[in-house]
């Protein structure tokens, strides 16, 4: 290439060779731009909200980071639990009316199967290594167990009565159920075993758990029950009126009351409330994008959701999704 | 005698906390009304209709906002509650009243439901609640 240049500046080269030269030259650096760009854009983080609309039957998705909803995805009848498989780009619906899980593919968004059960599904959660997806069968008193790999049940395990929120602690290889309706917590043993049974506040309904902690909205007694997953002991905290779920995160926890329309924020070190923010009506339940400091809540009144920046805690957007927006469950794609 | 009807009493209301299906109704029906937000505001809350079926658990003047629960019996639906908000209409002198309610069928048990235990008949039950309702608070507040 130099030897061009040197040529071409000693005017010993013809002009089409000197045509020819800059021809290369021009294709020499877009290619270099082509692959500026190409890398640029493909690490760019793609990261959207999944919301069961059980009033319409569709599943709207959110696009984290412009903030827009970019499609509404027909499902079951009636979804309501969800969770999503990260690595794998999965995300599972469980659908109340047709008795049924949908799988949708993330990464195009269409949905790629539907799984048939013998039950409705009412909550949902996955283990760390995504080949298994939990749902509670909150009629039958059983969790029974998805193979991701074979894509149907490959198991029923009979719990306590009307199992509800279910989630799975990594630390300790747990999961954990609440039974909303004998106001209890279950905890279970990546070997099924029953580990612990404890009693919460009243009709405990939305779990979360991390690291040694598993958190519990109790609906009719409006507080959050704490467990500590190593000593089994247990305190009780209020929040506003007919929480329904919880969520943690560095010390932090988030709560939804869905009769006060509003979300309570607790400091789980200082045991003290930090603010309480309103929220659209009946604000059901709530996922967190932690690299983008985004807190998202479906408010099942307002046909939407709210999404709060974390950091500044404040309103940021509340966007239009479908009729009766719930997403019981873990709803967002990093 | 009375101790037997108490204990009926008891367990009566003690199963009205007991399961119910995983699906809560929903009924959410608006209404224009030509007077101002604030106008709006001052009847619902003094409005003795509303509160003939259902009681007030809050209200909150900043949003214009009530939540009730019901008293009404004898109805086909179950764990009733409602808001009742008066949103900004087109110009100052109208207004929007927007009536929530969120409900579940009478049957909380496993399918089969009964008939009549079911969410079409919930629904129904309470959109004849609801519109009628919405329509005559309309009437009342501009006749005023």
């Amino acid at each position: 290439m130099f030897i061009f240049y040197d040529m071409f500046k000693q005017k010993k080269l013809s002009t089409l060779n000197a045509k020819i030269y800059h021809l290369f030259i021009l294709t020499f650096f877009l290619i270099i731009l082509y692959f500026y760009f190409f890398y640029y854009f493909k690490d760019e983080h793609i990261s959207k909200a999944y919301i069961t609309n059980q009033g319409d039957n569709t599943v709207s998705i959110i696009d984290l980071n412009t903030l827009k909803k970019i499609k509404t995805l027909k499902v079951g009848i009636a979804p309501l639990g969800i969770t999503i498989l990260q690595n794998k780009k999965l995300v599972f619906v469980g659908n109340v009316g047709t008795d049924d899980i949908s799988v949708i593919n993330a990464v195009n968004d269409k949905l790629i199967k539907t799984i048939k059960l013998d039950t409705a599904p009412l909550s949902l959660a996955s283990n760390p290594d995504e080949t298994e997806v939990y749902i509670t069968d909150w009629f039958k008193n059983n969790v029974l167990t998805i193979s991701v790999e074979e894509m149907k049940v490959t198991r029923s395990l009979k719990v306590g009565k009307t199992p509800s929120g279910i989630t799975f602690n990594k630390k300790h290889q747990y999961q954990i159920i609440t039974n909303r309706d004998a106001n209890t917590i279950e905890i279970y043993n990546k070997n099924y075993n029953l580990v612990k049974k404890l009693k919460t506040g009243d009709h405990p309904f939305g779990v979360y758990t991390i690291g040694d902690f598993a958190y519990t909205a109790n609906v009719y007694d409006d507080s959050v029950s704490v467990i500590n997953l190593i000593d089994w002991s247990i305190y009780d905290f209020l929040v506003g009126a007919h929480p329904y779920n919880i969520l943690a995160h560095n010390k932090i926890a988030y709560i939804t009351n869905t009769v006060d329309d509003t979300l309570t924020i607790y400091d789980l070190n200082t045991k003290k409330e930090i603010k309480t923010l309103d929220t659209g009506e009946t604000p059901e339940n709530l996922d967190l994008n932690v690299k983008l400091n985004l807190l998202v809540v479906t408010n099942w009144g307002s046909n939407s959701i709210s999404i709060f920046d974390t950091q500044s805690l404040r309103l940021i957007k509340e966007i239009k999704t479908g009729a009766q927006s719930r997403s019981f469950g873990d709803f967002i794609l990093q | 005698m009375k101790k037997i009807i108490f204990a009926i009493m008891a367990i009566m209301l003690s199963a009205s906390v007991f399961s119910h299906g995983p699906t809560p109704q929903k009924v959410q029906e608006s209404v224009t009304i030509a007077a101002s937000p604030e106008k709006t505001w001052d009847a619902l809350k003094n409005y003795s209709e509303f509160k003939k079926i259902m009681k007030v658990r809050s209200f909150k003047d900043k949003k214009m906002k009530i939540k009730y629960e019901l008293i009404k019996k004898d109805v086909p639906f179950s764990d009733y509650n409602a808001q009742i908000r008066v949103k900004k209409g087109a110009n100052d002198n109208e207004c929007i009243v927007q009536w929530t309610a969120r409900f579940y069928r009478t049957y909380k048990l496993n399918p089969p439901i009964p008939e009549g235990q079911d969410d079409a008949t919930a629904v129904a039950a309470v959109k004849e609640i609801v519109g009628p309702g919405l329509a005559e608070f309309k009437k009342f507040v501009e006749s005023k």
